[in-house]
């Protein structure tokens, strides 16, 4: 006789078979991806990768001299450390090679991206939002004829 | 897949806090320089993220199968082909399509980065992108294939492994599974991931 809380036998564990079959299932949605399936883990990464190919077609660069950078920043990374470093991030090359193309061209204002990046981590987001408001903020009121 | 465990962003979350404000100040610096509007990075990205992907190379893949004249065509210029269905833009100047047979797999891999055809397959994953993956590609391709990605290439198959680069990106046509005969072109495309695509799959009708 049971009492108490209903218990719940897991009768079926999935095997690698049954894993397998629904991987090929989900790894089709978008978001149901493993994580090794995805292109971008961080937004950053996404906008990154957004500025380089806007500034491309916006006629900036050639998007061989983006390439040849990127191949560069990898190939630095890969002379000085093992391959299975976790401390690989592929996005990070990718804004490397974004900045060194900017320099090369002459629209990479160091100063000033240095004190941009500061102000950004100097005011968090929502920084006057932190307490709840309980109340409206505002009420329109209605006209009851 | 063993490649989690290696792939897993960094967890630093300083490291993460400084590059989001990094890329942020980069972006504030370039729309002042009025090289681009915030507007123009919205829409590549959202087209990034969300409408370009390998559901338009499955639909290459599908029409391929059913179509052999259309075949013979993205074999022989893979870019045209692709643009007869409205695929063509970055990333994507130069395709070559190679087809599986029953004599020989093609495994697709970028030595050096990550060259990889946007039109038809969007962006690359992260593990083809890994250090790991491009430098067994070629060293150790069936192995690979194997341990990573469980598909096991008989070894009387030929390996053919192709180097992507800026100059000429590859594409894997994957078999047609059997038993899809008089299957309509869009029930095949469902069939054609991308993995199936670079090789490191098969296209499959459970």
């Amino acid at each position: 006789m049971m009492t108490g809380a209903p218990f719940v036998q897991l009768v079926h564990c999935p095997t690698l078979e049954d894993r397998a079959t629904v991987e090929s299932l989900i790894a089709q949605l978008p978001g149901g991806d493993r994580p090794a399936d995805r292109g971008f883990d961080e937004p950053w990464q996404l906008r990154a990768f957004a500025l380089a190919v806007t500034a491309h077609k916006a006629g900036r660069f050639e998007w061989v001299q983006f390439q040849a950078a990127l191949i560069a920043s990898i190939k630095k990374w890969e002379e000085t450390h093992a391959l299975d470093d976790p401390s690989w991030s592929y996005y990070e090359h990718w804004v490397t090679a974004f900045e060194t193309v900017l320099a090369q061209l002459g629209l990479l204002d160091t100063p000033s991206l240095e004190s941009r990046t500061a102000h950004v981590l100097a005011t968090p987001p929502h920084k006057d939002h932190h307490e709840a408001h309980l109340d409206p903020v505002a009420v329109h009121p209605a006209v009851k004829t | 897949m063993s490649y989690p465990e290696n792939i897993l962003r960094k967890s630093d979350d300083q490291v993460q806090k400084h590059i989001t404000a990094r890329v942020k100040a980069l972006e504030s610096m370039l729309v002042e320089q009025g090289v681009f509007s915030t507007s123009m990075v919205d829409r590549m990205a959202e087209i990034f993220e969300n409408e370009v992907g390998p559901h338009l190379g499955a639909n290459v893949v599908a029409k391929a199968w059913v179509d052999p004249e259309y075949k013979s065509r993205l074999l022989k210029d893979g870019t045209a082909a692709c643009k007869e269905l409205g695929y063509s833009g970055l990333q994507g100047e130069d395709m070559m399509w190679v087809e599986n047979t029953d004599d020989v797999h093609h495994v697709v891999v970028c030595t050096l980065c990550s060259c990889y055809p946007w039109p038809v397959l969007g962006l690359p994953p992260n593990w083809f992108k890994e250090p790991q993956y491009r430098s067994r590609a070629v060293r150790d391709p069936r192995g690979l294939l194997k341990e990573e990605f469980g598909v096991d290439i008989p070894i009387e198959k030929e390996i053919k492994v192709w180097d992507s680069s800026s100059e000429m990106r590859f594409i894997v046509i994957p078999q047609r599974p059997a038993g899809t005969e008089g299957w309509s072109k869009d029930q095949l495309a469902k069939l054609v991931t991308r993995d199936s695509m670079t090789g490191c799959g098969l296209a499959t009708a459970a």
